[in-house]
């Protein structure tokens, strides 16, 4: 509900609602169930290209290490110090099941979330990915189960976790969450603040009401002309910027062409959401911590003040979508990948911070996806697109300090290898989408309209959130 | 009083410029003022005023103007009006043949004379020679006397996608891209399979899809090939991942599409492009080719050779992969050879490659039946302009009889197509601007003065940049279908939408608010000079003060009339399509603006560029029928 009701009639005041969004609301009110109570926020870190699994979490009992090192060897040469088994950061779960008495760890470059995990605020959920059934090795080598489609294509797999359906997927599982709480009454003054990206608009935040809405890291997007072009507005001024900006809007648009329509819709609805948008941050989003100078910085920043004027955004439940690029490590990965280690680190670890400083650490759950996994074989210089691929789970609400699904030995030839350390997935994206959405507040009929697959799986015996 | 010199949106647009330029460390643009140009470079003759026009070809391609101006919008980096009225009246055809015998506008001599200024001023840093990817597009796209073929360049690039979005060697070094912009160009008539093989070799995108340098499998360590190129060439490149009919749509089996191809054939495929490298590099000295970077005095030229075969790296073991085999010891280019023949064999390649290049031209979600004749041409290698001359050498993949294929179609130079209401795409951002640039006649042979161009790929720009693209997946991906839009409701793949959002639209109006306005030249010229002159960009002022400043003459004669106006732009820009409710209220808008008569030049300036500004936003405008 609107915290505050003249600033609801203030953003009502330039058209936010005449947007797509609300026309598409649903007018009837069926079984809906979501908790919308307080405020709840989950944000999906994808990591473009397929983040290497086996650079992610390593092995660090000496024979694990000892396998791993071999199959390795030519990155470990190039990666000098920093694999090397006295480097690695020790993780130590609060239960050993996953591991059967192995040992394993972070790379140097991920201190923080090490602390982190120690603190209890982290979670690793452990080989991860697209699954239509269970599958094993044996079935997979005899054709008799069914797979996602498209394995090992980028954009198909991408896709997949979003949305379970490779390119040209309409509905993903974070804009059909949204459509949930919005059908049970969250956010409906501004509902297009429900699902907001600071990447490339995927499926991942699209529901069949939901509209993911793109924020640039500098905030909303203004249009110069109307911003700039007089210093001060009054009477045949404002007449005419008035007029300008219903022609930016497409308001006099009358055809019946698919394409313009579309356009119409978007220029329309692009203008008034970040009009509002703007309203709402210009009275302050400051926050009381920093955030390092990346691209994934950047974005969590904004996510971290976007949430902070959550109520002037009258929202009580969002999904966000942040991105990071450069994970397919064909080749130069011993030079590349570290860094973007490191870029995670510092980024996710910033945002959990000012999420404690907000008072919000229980309300805001952040989690990583990827394209895939990748190959434990090396190509020369780099690895190969895998399957599986270990997860990163952040926040107050989940049971961390602990490692769920599984970590599978690294070697070749093992019950979850499907060829060259392309992990089998353990725990299917239904199953890790479900625990998420399960916090957010849908119920399990929800869920189960969310993630048509889920069905196919046992529920995973050890819930991380 | 409207926009003066002074006026804070300029201000503000040029404090923004003027911060891309300072914050663009990694710009260049010597300015090389000529270049290999097409036979109608030099002045173009003003049509002879009286004479009545010629009867118009059977075909109607040019019959009208507004023929004409269609015809090159779909055809070319837009029409100007001394192309559309010279033009008009004649045969389409015979344009499309001379098209074809142009001299090739080449990007890699331009790069050269941008060099030669960077040592002639010994600057520390090749600013110059960074952007010149981008400075050469520029000029050709807009100045080229080639534009059919400068057209059919760019749409391969966004095919055959090769990037230097990400830094490293592709942005530190602009010999490989550069020299893959010459690959399409010199490519853009000629066969797919010969094109395909010069990319194949290409350092550029061996370096891209990260097969230069790639090895034999190694049993003692387990290292394999590089899969990155073999699955590319394969998903994205020729045949994709589904099971094509003749027209493009994926064949059913039991009501599911069927996949081509598994990881087998990836692995299997990954084996022929290994031992392909960068000629002439010392991979003892050198094992990563970008710790050659300043270390290797032939790393440049290098980069713009096709790459060699390193024998001993290539793997002697069988090559299986889409019902092909290529038999266990096959050296390195008989192995590629093989390759792309069995490849560009395979069934899907027509429709595949058909279906993507009509979506650069004509079509966002092509009827399966105009696939199917495009694709049919494809295959057949040959086809029979309107005219009656045939064009294509008969072999499979020729891309001028394809491209003519999706030009000269029935159904989109029918009547019809112009107001089908799901016929069209949304221009590209790209050709947006060459658009404005080509009608206003904008001097673009000096590119590296146009600073607001040195990088377009901002979400809150463009989204889009010449050879920029952020993956091999390009800006877009031409299967995609937008969630919640009516063309999505429809099942049409429109690729342009997925560039299309609240950050980008905004974006989009304030990039053309500062051409329309000629904010190019309302930055102070002094400050300019200065900052490209730091940068070590040669600076002539008379050059830099006449770039890119649009000729509004035409447009400025019928301003006092606002519906006059409109109606000019209407033809200029859209072909006379634009309907009567954006016209009327343009006129209206344009009409709140305050002209005092015919006198008032300031008024009718500002009147022109907001006329210019609100067309070029409008709906009817931003989707090409």
């Amino acid at each position: 509900m609107p915290t505050n009701r003249r600033d609801f009639i203030k953003a009502l005041g330039a058209g936010a609602l005449a947007t797509t969004a609300l026309t598409a609301m649903p007018s009837t009110f069926t079984a809906h169930a979501a908790d919308t109570d307080g405020y709840k926020a989950l944000v999906c870190v994808f990591l473009f290209g397929g983040l290497d699994c086996h650079d992610l979490i390593l092995p660090r009992d000496q024979a694990s290490y000892d396998q791993y090192a071999q199959l390795r060897s030519p990155l470990l040469a190039q990666q000098g110090v920093a694999r090397q088994r006295a480097s690695l950061l020790p993780l130590s779960p609060a239960s050993d099941g996953v591991l059967q008495g192995r040992k394993v760890a972070l790379p140097p470059e991920m201190p923080q979330l090490d602390s982190l995990f120690r603190k209890g605020k982290a979670a690793i959920v452990g080989n991860v990915g697209p699954l239509v059934e269970p599958v094993t090795r044996a079935s997979f080598e005899s054709g008799a189960v069914r797979l996602p489609p498209r394995l090992f294509s980028h954009n198909d797999q991408q896709a997949v976790w979003q949305a379970n359906q490779p390119e040209g997927a309409q509905y993903g599982w974070g804009g059909l969450f949204a459509d949930a709480v919005l059908a049970s009454g969250a956010n409906a003054a501004l509902p297009q603040f429900t699902t907001i990206t600071t990447e490339e608009v995927g499926p991942f935040l699209t529901g069949r009401n939901a509209v993911p809405y793109r924020v640039s890291t500098a905030g909303a997007a203004r249009v110069d002309f109307l911003e700039d072009y007089y210093d001060g507005v009054s009477g045949e001024r404002a007449e005419l910027l008035q007029a300008v900006r219903d022609q930016m809007a497409a308001k006099s648009y009358r055809g019946n062409h698919l394409l313009e329509r579309d356009i119409a819709a978007a220029f329309s609805g692009g203008l008034e959401t970040n009009e509002a948008y703007d309203r709402a941050r210009q009275q302050g989003v400051t926050l009381p911590t920093s955030f390092p100078a990346t691209p994934l910085g950047a974005q969590l920043r904004t996510v971290a003040e976007t949430v902070n004027v959550r109520d002037r955004l009258f929202a009580s439940r969002q999904v966000f979508f942040v991105g990071l690029g450069g994970f397919d490590t064909h080749d130069a990965q011993a030079r590349t990948l570290p860094k973007l280690l490191s870029e995670i680190d510092g980024a996710l670890v910033a945002f959990q911070a000012a999420m404690d400083a907000l008072g919000l650490a229980r309300d805001v759950t952040l989690f990583t996806a990827s394209d895939f996994g990748r190959t434990l074989a090396v190509n020369g210089d780099g690895t190969d697109h895998g399957w599986g691929g270990h997860q990163i789970v952040l926040g107050g609400a989940v049971k961390g300090g602990e490692i769920y699904g599984s970590l599978p030995p690294p070697t070749l030839g093992h019950e979850a290898d499907s060829g060259n350390g392309r992990l089998i997935p353990s725990v299917a994206v239904d199953s890790y989408a479900a625990e998420l959405g399960r916090w957010f507040g849908l119920s399990r009929s929800e869920l189960s309209a969310a993630l048509p697959g889920l069905g196919n799986f046992d529920p995973l015996s050890n819930t991380f959130i | 009083m409207p926009i003066q010199r002074t006026h804070p949106v300029l201000t503000a647009l040029l404090s923004a410029s003027i911060g891309v330029l300072l914050f663009a460390g990694g710009c260049s643009g010597g300015g090389t003022s000529d270049r290999e140009t097409g036979p109608v470079a030099g002045p173009i003759p003003p049509p002879p005023l009286p004479s009545p026009p010629p009867p118009p070809p059977p075909t109607g391609a040019f019959a009208t103007e507004a023929e004409t101006s269609r015809f090159l919008t779909q055809a070319t980096f837009g029409p100007s009006p001394e192309d559309v009225s010279t033009l008009t009246g004649t045969s389409a055809s015979n344009w499309f043949l001379a098209e074809l015998e142009k001299p090739a506008s080449l990007h890699t001599p331009q790069l050269e004379a941008y060099r030669a200024m960077i040592e002639d001023l010994d600057a520390d840093f090749p600013v110059l020679a960074v952007q010149s990817s981008t400075f050469s597009f520029w000029r050709n796209a807009i100045e080229g006397g080639d534009q059919l073929r400068q057209r059919m360049a760019f749409a391969l690039s966004q095919i055959l996608v090769v990037s230097n979005f990400g830094g490293e060697l592709l942005t530190d070094i602009p010999e490989p891209v550069v020299g893959y912009q010459d690959v399409l160009v010199e490519g853009a008539f000629g066969n797919y399979r010969d094109l395909l093989e010069a990319v194949t070799y290409s350092p550029a995108m061996g370096f891209y899809l990260t097969y230069m340098g790639n090895q034999k499998s190694d049993p003692a360590t387990g290292r394999m090939p590089d899969e990155n190129y073999a699955r590319e060439i394969l998903q994205l490149f020729t045949v994709g991942v589904l099971q094509l009919g003749p027209d493009g749509v994926p064949i059913l089996e039991n009501g599911q599409p069927v996949e081509l191809y598994d990881n087998m054939d990836v692995t299997g495929l990954a084996r022929v492009f290994t031992g392909l490298d960068l000629d002439g590099l010392d991979r003892q000295r050198f094992p990563s080719v970008v710790d050659a970077v300043d270390e290797w005095d032939g790393l440049e030229q290098a980069m713009l050779t096709p790459m060699a075969i390193n024998e001993s790296l290539h793997s002697p073991e069988l090559k299986r992969f889409l019902n092909c085999e290529i038999a266990a010891g096959t050296p390195g280019a008989e192995s590629v050879d093989q390759a792309l023949d069995c490849i560009m064999a395979h069934p899907n390649v027509g429709p595949f490659v058909s279906r993507q290049l009509i979506q650069r031209f004509t079509h966002s979600a092509p009827e399966p039946a105009y696939v199917q004749r495009v694709a049919a041409t494809f295959d057949a290698g040959t086809y029979t302009l309107p005219n009656g001359t045939s064009v294509g050498d008969g072999r499979k993949g020729d891309l001028s009889a394809t491209l003519a294929a999706i030009l000269f179609d029935v159904d989109v130079r029918s009547d019809a197509s112009l107001t089908d209401p799901q016929f069209g795409k949304i221009r590209e951002p790209i050709l947006r601007f060459t658009h404005w640039a080509r009608a206003f006649d904008a001097d673009a042979s000096r590119p590296e003065f146009g600073i607001e161009l040195f990088d377009l790929s901002a979400p809150d720009a463009l989204s889009q940049h010449p050879y920029r693209a952020r993956s091999v997946f390009n800006f877009y991906r031409p299967g995609y279908i937008a969630p919640g839009t009516q063309s999505g409701a429809a099942g049409l793949t429109v690729p342009e939408l997925q560039i299309v959002n609240a950050t980008s639209t905004p974006g989009y109006i304030n990039f053309m608010t500062f051409w329309a306005f000629g904010g190019q030249s309302m930055i102070p010229p002094e400050e300019l000079a200065a900052e490209l002159e730091d940068m070590g960009v040669p600076v002539d002022r008379a050059a830099l003060e006449r770039a890119f400043v649009p000729d509004y003459s035409n447009e400025l004669a019928l301003a006092n009339t606002a519906a006059l106006l409109v109606d000019h732009l209407d033809s200029l820009l859209v072909y006379d399509s634009m309907s009567e409710e954006t016209k009327a209220a343009i006129t209206a808008t344009l009409e709140d603006q305050p002209v005092d008569g015919p006198g008032d030049t300031e008024a009718l300036a500002d009147r022109v560029s907001l006329a210019v500004l609100l067309v070029m936003s409008s709906p009817d405008y931003l989707v090409q029928r």
